[in-house]
């Protein structure tokens, strides 16, 4: 059996402990590292599809992990972190983490988490040019997007953050990637640029723009683009 | 009549007791009085000051004068000498005494020469005698020397002995405050002998002149002055020994003397002379001034000159007062009886002998009426003051007082040509009368006399015949003509009387109603600032001057607390004279004895608590008039109650926090101990039934079991955020980020997380389209709105729950009601306190109490407000409302493809 092999770097031994067997479970193929510098070795001597990483470690900082993984690896990273490092979470997306997960969660929620980053590593390789939700399609080789199979009409701008959003499906994107993206390095703190957007975007796109179904709001770090289970 | 209430008394005399007891930690004063210069003070007090320092007592010399006597020089050898401080004093080096390095020195006993001195210009007391008097209530012993010349009292009596009128004086307190005195006597003979021998220093500009001076008459008579202070002095030593021992009945029954003194150069001498009486009476003296009830003074200076006089006769021993009244004499009288007064001294020109004495002289009618009390005459000339450079100014309201005069006199002329036109007018006098009193009561007295005059002339020459002329035919007409100008002259007086009357009653009510709106500002405001600001801008708006207050920090430093205008500054040597006012509780700054360089004068604000800071009024224009300085005692003792009052309430605020935080504690621990507990009570028995009893349970309540630690767990870890968040908000390390926020995406997204735990609950949103970005945390926002459907989700008894967001006079309204019981009235402000909780809909306390109160902490961190409102409709339901303004960011460039 081929299973995913997931690194998950905490220095709690209870969180160790639950989280071993139930991902163990799920079918996935556990490896522990308790600081930074095991974490780094392990992640090149090891090749895990994906790492889990808590912020708080006792020897580095968990943002300096992602930073020095980031210089080799694209190896897809969830952050687990706490409610009073709102900041510190933001900081390690914004270097490259790929999504977070708010200490205490529920293992359902983890495996959906980890699904999103494997399913976006598979589709990283495969080189997807098609997008399909909930009856919306965007085909990136033909720059189109159609709702229902009508085509609708995006400005340059809406059409970039889409497919920005849409290739990190199931996956939070911060503001200040969406900002720098699409605007540029100089607009990183132009929030109000991105809400403006995000609003047409809606109206163009979600079948009730009162209750976005496709682009989702995470309240203080980004936008999530919904992914069909 | 005179008092004898303290002859049949044998208890102590409290004032002797008090006399004798000097206040605690004081020093003692030693003053070598001499009745010259050259008698030996200066080697009397080295001497004894040598023999003292021989029995082992710390003396130091601050100054002595040796003017290069070998004898005298070599006295101080082997004692301590303290340095000087040097000055530049016109374009040279002069040593001056270093005051600040004495009271650092701090010895038990300093000796400081010449009392009398001045010190140079940029020192901090303009006199040395104020130098002393802070050595001595720094607890230093001090001795000095004096001649007798320099008292205050005998500059008169100097005067005419020897013709010298000496600059440098010394008030008379001194020498009765001083605790030793120590006449050094040396027979007039010798001492010209000592003079001839050139064993006296004199400076040789000054020579000539001394050998006026020390002639055998001047020497004699001074000789005499100084023997007979010191023996007054022994006198009283002998009698405060008497009384306060309770010895009885040796002393004669007690004088107390009334002083009546005007603005006149005559006053100063009655002050002095009176002096001399009260301290050869060994008498209290009472200085009153009389100003009349009805009018101003004619010399606005006067109150000033007054003031000055005051001052003057309080540095001689006076208590002072002023007296207003409309009949002087009665109130003089009555004044008297009251203070039980033996002798009343008041002054009498000689120069101005007055033609026509309309009323009898003060003194005449004293002596008239004053029964059983002594009246003591200071006759003298009583010289007129120097004109007012002033004056100059005066001129506009002169030139406008004599058109009045004219407009009115020549319209009551044509007015009356008019009527004798139509009519024949029998008594055309009586409408130029008219414009005489109209002329009274516009512009004043001057006024009136030109209307008097200029109707007068009128009247002779266009109606009494021959016409035209200013001659006069008939005699009955010249009667008729004088009787007119004196009616006029005399209804003139009596209006302009009137005018004056109805302005001094004017301006002391203005001062009485911006009085009484201070008060009333005062009385609502609770802040020590707020008192201060109120107090800064009043004395700037009565005054027209800069005021600044300054009170002590916690750490004692004085500092600024309020000024007006709010930019004025103070340097650093305001701040000197501001500080000794605080630490002497006595006045400082321009115009008085202590740092006079400073434009402003600092008077410190007392209360029964002590002096509570400083109030400085820039003082450089000149002083105030004694109507203000009525005002300014006023407004300081309003300001200094009203400073107290705010203190004690911000105490008592404080006290109450205390409390406050003590119950809040004990909450939070009573808090933390039931929520931790229950569910961590319920998860260990969940946990262990499962491990120890599981495999014989069916399926079902082993899903139950587990159920029930999910949910303990999730409430466990909401509690632990609320408790985190609550930690946040009260270290003020919450620090809400400012993202532009779409609101309706942040409601979507925390009704979303509602449901996740409260599957049951019914939310509806209805959030107005084009709704503007709000500048807030998003992720506060999101959590503030949780709580708030958690809250429902407990009270509001599976009511649905409707968010309602929209725009409401410029503000972003964001409004949260369920169909709950609702609240009662009291509880709504209630509810957004630290664990405040109801009874749910079963009568048990869900809640933590907390959910709401982080609720208005984070709106307010954000900039918002939150309230609650109950019912909402139909008698049912709670309503919580947060604002947040507005301001809409400027718009994407990139808005358009």
């Amino acid at each position: 059996m081929n299973a995913d092999r997931i690194l998950v770097v905490d220095d709690e031994p209870q969180i160790q402990r639950f989280l071993r067997p139930a991902l163990g479970a799920a079918g996935y193929d556990v490896v522990e590292a308790a600081t930074g510098a095991a974490a780094l070795k392990a992640a090149a001597t090891l090749a895990p599809d994906v790492i889990i990483l808590d912020l708080g470690l006792p020897d580095m900082d968990g943002k300096e992990v992602v930073a020095q993984l980031r210089g080799w690896s694209q190896v897809p990273i969830i952050i687990l972190s706490a409610r009073d490092r709102e900041s510190e979470k933001i900081a390690a997306l914004d270097l490259g983490a790929d999504d977070y997960i708010e200490k205490p969660f529920g293992i359902g929620e983890l495996t959906a988490r980890i699904r999103a980053a494997l399913r976006h590593k598979l589709r990283q390789e495969a080189g997807s040019e098609r997008v399909c939700m909930d009856g919306l399609e965007i085909d990136t080789l033909r720059r189109l997007v159609s709702r229902d199979g009508a085509p609708v009409k995006l400005t340059p701008k809406e059409y970039d953050l889409l497919v920005l959003l849409a290739r990190h499906a199931g996956r939070v994107v911060t503001h200040r990637t969406l900002l720098t993206s699409v605007w540029g390095p100089a607009h990183g703190e132009d929030l109000h640029y991105l809400r403006v957007f995000i609003g047409q975007l809606r109206q163009k796109i979600e079948r009730d723009p009162a209750r976005p179904a496709i682009i989702r709001t995470e309240p203080g770090v980004g936008y999530r683009f919904a992914e069909e289970e | 009549m005179v008092a004898n209430a303290a002859r049949d008394e044998t208890r102590p005399d409290p004032d002797s007791l008090l006399a004798a007891n000097r206040p605690e930690g004081r020093g003692r004063l030693t003053i070598f009085l001499g009745a010259a210069p050259g008698v030996g003070k200066t080697f009397a007090m080295l001497s004894r000051a040598r023999a003292l320092r021989a029995q082992g007592v710390d003396v130091a010399v601050g100054l002595a004068e040796t003017h290069g006597r070998s004898e005298t020089a070599q006295l101080l050898d082997g004692l301590e000498t303290l340095s000087r401080r040097h000055v530049a004093y016109r374009g040279r080096m002069i040593e001056a005494f270093d005051l600040d390095a004495a009271l650092a020195r701090h010895p038990r006993v300093l000796v400081v020469d010449e009392l009398a001195a001045s010190n140079p210009e940029g020192s901090r007391h303009p006199k040395r005698h104020q130098d002393i008097e802070e050595l001595l209530t720094a607890g230093i012993d001090v001795w000095t020397a004096l001649n007798i010349q320099h008292l205050e009292s005998l500059t008169d009596v100097v005067a005419d002995i020897t013709g010298v009128r000496v600059q440098e004086r010394v008030p008379d307190l001194l020498l009765s405050k001083a605790d030793d005195i120590v006449l050094v006597d040396l027979p007039p003979a010798e001492l010209i002998a000592r003079l001839k021998e050139g064993k006296v220093y004199l400076p040789d500009s000054a020579r000539r002149a001394a050998e006026r001076f020390f002639r055998l008459g001047n020497l004699t008579a001074l000789r005499e002055l100084a023997l007979r202070r010191t023996a007054d002095r022994v006198d009283d030593d002998v009698v405060d020994y008497l009384k306060s021992h309770a010895i009885e009945g040796v002393w004669a029954a007690s004088e107390r003397l009334i002083v009546c003194v005007g603005p006149d150069t005559l006053s100063e001498k009655v002050v002095r002379t009176a002096s001399r009486i009260a301290s050869g009476l060994n008498a209290p003296w009472l200085v009153v001034s009389l100003e009349r009830a009805d009018r101003e003074p004619s010399d606005p200076a006067d109150p000033g000159r007054i003031e000055a006089l005051f001052r003057f006769a309080e540095t001689l021993g006076a208590q002072t007062r002023r007296l207003i009244a409309s009949d002087f004499v009665a109130e003089l009288l009555k004044l008297a009886r009251r203070e039980h007064a033996t002798q009343i001294v008041l002054g009498v020109p000689t120069t101005r002998r007055r033609l026509f004495r309309l009323r009898p002289s003060l003194a005449d009618e004293l002596a008239a009426q004053a029964a059983g009390i002594g009246l003591h005459l200071v006759t003298g000339s009583a010289e007129p003051r120097p004109p007012r450079r002033t004056r100059r100014q005066d001129w506009m309201p002169r030139l406008l007082a004599a058109c009045v005069a004219c407009l009115a006199v020549a319209g009551a002329t044509l007015t009356g040509l008019g009527i004798e036109q139509v009519v024949p007018l029998s008594n055309v006098s009586l409408l130029l009368l008219l414009a005489v009193v109209v002329a009274a009561i516009r512009a004043g007295y001057a006024s009136a006399l030109l209307a008097a005059v200029l109707s007068g002339l009128a009247y002779n020459f266009f109606f009494i015949p021959p016409l035209y002329t200013f001659t006069i035919a008939s005699p009955h007409e010249v009667f008729a003509f004088v009787i007119f100008l004196l009616a006029a002259l005399i209804a003139g007086g009596l209006a302009s009387r009137v005018r004056e009357q109805a302005r001094t009653a004017l301006s002391r009510a203005i001062v009485v109603q911006s009085l009484y709106d201070f008060a009333r500002k005062l009385s609502g405001t609770a802040r020590t600032e707020d008192v201060l600001w109120a107090s800064v801008s009043q004395l700037h708006e009565s005054f027209g001057r800069a005021a600044v207050f300054l009170t002590p920090s916690e750490a004692g430093e004085l500092a600024l607390a309020a000024a007006w205008p709010p930019d004025a500054e103070l340097d650093v040597s305001d701040l000197t004279a501001a500080r000794w006012a605080f630490s002497h509780r006595e006045p400082a700054g321009h115009d008085t004895g202590t740092l006079p360089a400073s434009p402003y004068q600092f008077r410190p604000l007392t209360s029964p608590h002590g002096v509570i800071g400083v109030c400085g009024l820039r003082w450089d224009a000149g002083p105030v008039d004694a109507l203000s300085e009525r005002m300014l005692l006023a407004v300081m003792d309003q300001a200094a109650v009203a400073i107290d009052r705010a203190r004690l309430a911000q105490e008592s605020i404080a006290q109450a926090a205390r409390l406050q935080g003590d119950t809040l504690r004990a909450a939070l621990l009573s808090s933390i101990s039931h929520d931790l507990r229950t569910p961590l009570a319920t998860i260990t028995g969940a946990v262990t039934s499962l491990r120890q009893l599981g495999t014989r349970m069916s399926p079902e309540s082993r899903d139950d079991l587990l159920l029930t630690i999910e949910e303990e767990s999730s409430r466990l870890s909401r509690f632990v955020a609320n408790l985190l968040d609550m930690t946040r908000i009260e270290a003020g390390t919450l620090d809400a980020t400012r993202d532009w926020l779409d609101v309706g995406d942040v409601i979507r997204a925390a009704v979303e997380r509602g449901a996740r735990y409260f599957p049951d609950l019914a939310v509806e949103t209805a959030i107005a389209p084009d709704l503007p970005l709000l500048r807030g945390d998003g992720v506060l926002l999101g959590q503030v709105l949780f709580n708030l459907i958690d809250n429902a989700a407990k009270y509001a008894a599976g009511a649905p729950v409707r968010i309602l967001a929209r725009m409401e006079s410029g503000q972003l309204v964001l409004s949260m009601t369920d169909g709950g019981p609702g609240l009662p009235a009291e509880d709504l402000e209630a509810v957004f306190e630290k664990f405040f909780r109801r009874g749910g809909p079963d009568g048990r306390a869900p809640g933590t109490g907390l959910g709401l109160s982080i609720a208005r902490g984070f709106v307010e961190a954000m900039g918002g407000s939150i309230t609650a409102e109950s019912p909402v409709e139909n008698r049912r339901g709670t309503g919580i409302v947060m604002r947040f303004p507005v301001s809409p960011p400027e718009t994407p460039e990139a808005c358009s493809p």
